[in-house]
């Protein structure tokens, strides 16, 4: 009896952001001819792409219940660096991996001082937003990195089987990051300092390692994301991905993720990411002002996290 | 119908929770000047009882009068209104404000609206305190009090509100002898002033010092309700649990094999001095002592938790450097803690997830988790222990005292832990379940595994230890022999006084 | 059962929020016979684009073009501007006015604009044309004002007033901007004919009133004697003004150049705060980019690059002529 109960629960919250994002497409559908077109889908994963990747690392974070503010200036500092790197006529896999370092090291430093320095989350990612950004603008002088060769612009512009490249990584990203989370130690150990700190130090988990590493992939995938955005763009800018961080954090809560750590699923972030990107590209099909187009983001993002907190409440109090 | 000398009488109270029925056509009373204690094990719908009558929640069916009226408790506030306090096991209060802010927080007294009129707030709160003669400043910071104290705030809060009828739930969970004493003189002096208690405890022994009438619930039912006097502790039980406990601690003594764990000269830093002692394979060593003798930061110790700054442990006869939990996970320790939500479980994540949380090593096979073989370990343990889940799946938070407490060791269990450290087993675990974990502790002892127990409840720490120390201020004070302890000497040693015959 | 009618709720509840904000918000089909014209800009919280905006109304009301207006939140956000473009081009738009947010970043999304046959017509700030041409792409024409030589008659118009001799700061904008660059570029070439103007300091204030406030007092506790600043827009000026008089100096000592000729700049100047800016005519650069539209859908032929006048304000000009602001 009481099973069928969890899994009612479960299932409404897990598959309610499923019914959000398909009731929004049916909505576009009706009210867009254009919308609901093989282009405009592939149009709409390739633009929620970079911040999908960005939620993934995010969600990592969130479910430890960290938060990660730097993710859209280390983008920004890792694309600059990889893009002089290009330009310094290096090979696009190395420029690559030197963009991957850049990112990770922003992360791992943010995962010392939240471990080391015993700083707060927010604290030392509000300062490495700050850090990343003024040191991308200093690398760069404030200017962009434009022009790239073909073999570079493919990962933005390239079709694998008439699937953007930009999609295909996202999905790649996604299917790995579901199997971390759910099938390795590292998964598991990141719900477990999310749900309980003191629980994971006693039962042997060295929270401060993992810790590090999480940030690390945090920063990592914000290289990834530099990557596709410079490819997309053709061109690397010192203040790209500004408050990238904020939707960042919108996909993976409005996933159902919670900021209280210790739940969330890579699948729900990803439905999230895509509900954003599906909003962004239905109003402007259908020509909502972009005025308007920010307030009704703002209200799906209060709307989901309202229906989920309450269905929550509702699951414990029934529970007592 | 609810007669003159009635306060409060609920009839027919049910409530329905998806999938669950939580009271089932309950009654309760209660007269005037009277401490009503309700009864029952974990789920037997005692705090699901009290939530109806504090309008916390909303029945489903029934009647409640309070003074022969028939009311609607729609909100905590009405219930407020009609002269009823609640003071739950964790306390509402704001550590950071004085005692008297925290008792008439949101109805401070004002000068002008917005300004509060700061010396009639002490004064009518240092009034409220005298009069329950306990000896509280009312400008003192609410976190500088110990617990007892904050209880009695909460207890002088209720009142400022002119509670008439006062529920009590659990309120000597966290207190000493001593305190409880003190609690219980309050207690009488409300009585005889006319306020009515409903008493929620585990405690037998207080049942029959403070109660007048005893109600048993069972399972969401209503059972009986007794007076005091004419009913004895073994009837109590069986109400309670419908089953006959010939003895509550069924101690069976394991054979004793070799010298598993020994711990010499231990020191942490101004904290724990010159511990001493060793353990011996299908040994129960108890630790005993009060409150803030150094009991579990001798458990974190050992348990590689805090930073060991003399002394050496031997496991099986070899130094380990245990400078993590995992060093003593290696070594075979496994540590059951004394809070088990804040320490010893993710309440928010599954069974399975919980139990393999140490043991995860186990599971992977290049690096990739075998869910075959975790759930067939986790369900192995699940049906070894007698968890009562619904599947392995379920999230621990749901679980009850006993069976969460089951998890806990299972975790233990299965990482092949050879060395059991127990801080405080069964507290806050009912009756039923409170033997369970007994009998697990035998059959641990029985396979060699050797325990050490620390527990405030002394006929626990009779009952199941083959030796005990005795801790005060952060040294061994007392070692005691199983069978020659007794009540009165441990708490000699509790008290400071040393002893070094053993 | 009674928790999914109330999921059911909030979502059906959501639903209508949304639709009673189309109600106000959409615009777009209610003359489905007629062609659509959108008007892309950097942001809609500048008056600059916002007088755009009135100008390409203007004239599209009048030609009978459907127009559709879209920013990005954040005007430094070129990201979220090429997805409004794709966007745009999913909706198969008859044309593209667009101000971009990134001159070479723009260039990926012009020629997807390119293959779906939807012409684009620059507005205000360029496109990196070299790197357009290289990647084999094109725009229908280019309407703008010609920035680097409103940066010029800035830099003379000082070199005229310190009578060639004196130290100057910078407030730059955003750097990496191709308008912030032509300025500052036109600002140095105009003052290099006098070497007795040295510029003490050049300070990047991103556009913003109050950055350009704070930045102004960093830069006068550091040079006392500073004669003038050229603020590479008119709201950083203002910042520098309100600086000025914070310090306790007279609006007389430090000449105040801006640049955009806001409407504040031109009170400003008239109270003999502020000293001079370069007026761009953002309404008429609005109503030629709907016009050539216009044309272009009509099959007529367009000028390659068209430019909007420029001209300096000064307190004299404001007094002899009478310069609106359109």
């Amino acid at each position: 009896m009481k099973l069928f109960e969890k899994i009612e629960f479960d299932q409404i919250r897990r598959y309610g952001t499923v019914i959000g994002l398909v009731g929004l497409c049916l909505f576009f559908t009706l009210l867009s001819e254009h919308f609901l077109t093989i282009s405009n889908l592939m149009n709409v994963a390739q633009q929620s792409a970079i911040i999908a990747v960005i939620s993934v690392g995010m969600t990592f974070v969130i479910i430890t219940a960290g938060i990660d503010l730097s993710v859209g200036s280390v983008l920004a500092f890792s694309g600059v660096v990889m893009a002089s790197a290009l330009e310094g006529g290096l090979p696009i896999p190395v420029a690559i991996v030197i963009g991957f370092l850049v990112g990770f090291g922003c992360g791992a430093v943010n995962g010392l001082l939240i471990t080391y320095g015993n700083l707060p989350p927010f604290i030392a990612t509000l300062g490495m937003m700050s850090i990343a950004r003024g040191a991308g603008l200093w690398y760069t002088d404030g200017r962009s990195i434009s022009g790239f060769d073909d073999g570079f612009r493919f990962l933005a512009t390239g079709e694998i089987f008439h699937i953007p490249v930009p999609v295909i990584i996202m999905i790649v990203i996604y299917v790995i990051a579901h199997f971390v989370l759910t099938r390795t130690k590292l998964g598991r150990y990141t719900y477990a300092i999310g749900g309980n700190e003191e629980a994971a130090i006693l039962s042997g988990i060295n929270i401060n390692f993992y810790k590090n590493v999480i940030y690390g992939i945090a920063g990592l995938l914000s290289a990834l994301a530099a990557v596709i955005l410079t490819a997309r763009l053709n061109s690397a800018q010192p203040i790209a991905g500004i408050m990238y961080e904020l939707d960042a954090i919108a996909a993976t809560v409005i996933g159902g993720t919670s900021l209280m750590g210790g739940e969330g699923t890579i699948f729900g972030t990803l439905i999230g990411a895509l509900i954003i990107g599906v909003l962004r590209n239905g109003l402007n099909l259908i020509g909502v002002s972009s005025f308007i187009q920010q307030i009704v983001i703002g209200s799906v993002i209060i709307g989901a996290i309202l229906l989920d907190t309450n269905l929550k409440k509702m699951k414990t109090r029934s529970k007592r | 119908m609810p007669t003159d000398d009635h306060i409060l009488l609920m009839e027919n109270i049910t409530k329905r929770f998806p999938g669950v029925l939580a009271l089932d056509d309950v009654k309760f009373d209660l007269k005037r000047g009277e401490v009503h204690v309700l009864l029952g094990e974990n789920g037997a719908g005692k705090s699901t009882l009290m939530k109806i009558l504090s309008g916390a929640y909303e029945k489903d069916d029934g009647t409640i009068w309070i003074d022969g009226e028939q009311r609607e408790i729609s909100s905590p506030r009405y219930a407020q209104e009609l002269g009823i306090g609640i003071i739950y096991q964790e306390f509402n209060l704001n550590p950071f404000l004085s005692v008297a802010e925290n008792i008439f927080l949101g109805r401070e007294p004002t000068l002008a609206p917005g300004v509060i009129n700061w010396k009639r707030l002490f004064a009518k709160a240092q009034e409220i305190l005298d009069e329950l003669n306990v000896n509280i400043n009312s400008k003192e910071e609410v976190g500088d009090l110990g617990v007892a104290m904050q209880q009695m705030v909460e207890v002088a809060k209720a009142l400022s509100l002119n509670a008439r009828i006062l529920i009590m739930d659990e309120p000597t969970a966290a207190l000493s002898r001593h305190e409880i004493q003190q609690l219980f003189r309050i207690i009488r002096h409300l009585k005889k002033q006319g306020v009515a208690v409903i008493y929620i405890s585990h405690r037998l022994e207080e049942i029959f010092e403070i109660g007048d009438r005893v109600t048993v619930l069972r399972d969401g039912k209503y059972i009986d309700t007794r007076p005091v006097k004419s009913i004895s502790r073994d009837e109590l039980v069986r109400l309670m649990v419908n089953r006959d406990l010939d003895e509550q601690i069924p101690k069976k003594k394991a054979k004793l094999g070799p010298v598993v764990l020994r711990v010499d000269n231990l020191c942490v830093d101004n904290r724990l001095h010159d511990i001493e002692f060793s353990l011996r394979k299908g040994e129960v060593l108890g630790i005993a002592g009060l409150m803030g003798a150094g009991r579990t930061q001798l458990a974190r110790a050992i348990f590689g938790v805090d930073k060991i700054s003399e002394g050496k442990i031997y496991v099986d006869g070899t130094e380990v450097s245990v400078s993590s939990p995992r060093d003593a996970i290696n070594a075979g320790i496994g540590f059951v803690t004394e809070d088990r939500k804040s320490e010893g479980l993710v309440l928010n994540r599954s069974v399975k997830e919980n139990i393999s949380l140490p043991n995860i090593r186990k599971f992977l096979s290049m690096g990739v988790l075998d869910f075959e073989k975790e759930n067939r370990t986790v369900d192995e343990y699940i049906s070894k222990l007698d968890i009562r889940t619904p599947g392995r799946d379920q999230n621990v938070v749901y679980l009850s005292g006993g069976n969460q407490q089951k998890v806990v060791l299972s975790k233990w269990l299965c990482s092949h832990a050879r060395i059991f450290i127990f801080d405080e087993p069964t507290r806050g675990i009912d009756v039923g379940a409170k033997k369970e974990i007994y009998q697990l502790m035998n059959e641990l002892t029985a396979k060699g595994v050797a325990i050490i127990m620390i527990s405030s409840e002394m006929p626990e720490i009779l009952g199941m230890s083959d030796r005990i120390l005795v801790m005060c201020n952060g040294r061994i004070t007392g070692r005691l022999d199983g069978e020659e302890a007794t009540q009165e000497k441990i708490m000699k040693y509790a008290l400071g006084e040393l002893n070094e015959a053993v | 059962m009674k928790f999914l009618t109330l999921s059911q709720q909030l979502l059906l509840s959501l639903v209508a929020c949304i639709l009673l904000m189309f109600s106000s918000g959409c615009n777009s089909q209610k003359f489905p016979g007629k062609p659509t014209v959108a008007l892309v800009v950097k942001t809609l919280n500048n008056p600059f684009f916002n007088d755009m905006e009135e100008g390409a109304l203007q004239v599209a009301d009048s030609l009978e073009l459907n127009l559709l207006v879209q920013a990005a939140e954040r005007e430094v956000d070129v990201e979220k501007q090429v997805q409004i473009i794709e966007n745009l081009i999913q909706r198969r738009v008859d044309a593209i006015l667009l101000t971009p947010s990134g001159s070479s970043e723009v260039v990926p999304v012009i020629l997807k604009a390119n293959n779906a046959g939807i012409p684009i017509i620059n507005l205000d700030t360029k496109i990196n044309m070299d790197l357009l041409k290289s990647d084999g792409g094109q725009i229908a024409t280019y309407i703008g004002s010609d920035n680097y030589e409103g940066g010029r008659l800035a830099g003379r118009y000082l070199v005229e007033q310190l009578g060639g001799k004196g130290k100057v700061a910078i407030l730059e904008g955003i750097p990496g901007h191709e308008t912030a660059d032509s300025r500052q570029k036109g600002f140095l070439d105009g003052i290099a004919e006098a070497p007795g103007i040295q510029v003490v300091t050049s300070q990047p204030a991103n556009w913003e009133r109050n950055m350009g406030y704070t930045v102004f007092q960093n830069i006068l506790q550091s040079h006392s004697d500073l004669n003038a600043v050229f603020a590479a827009n008119d709201l950083m000026a203002l910042g520098a003004v309100e600086a000025i008089a914070a310090s306790g100096k007279n609006y007389s000592d430090i000449i105040v150049v801006g640049f955009d000729a806001h409407s504040e700049a031109i009170a400003s100047i008239r109270n003999g705060e502020m000293d001079a800016t370069i007026a761009q005519n953002p309404v008429q650069i609005g109503r030629m980019g709907v016009l050539q539209a216009y044309k272009l859908l009509n099959g007529g032929s367009v000028p390659e690059e068209i430019t909007v006048q420029i001209k300096l304000i000064a307190k004299e000009s404001l007094t002899n002529n009478n310069i609106a602001t359109d």
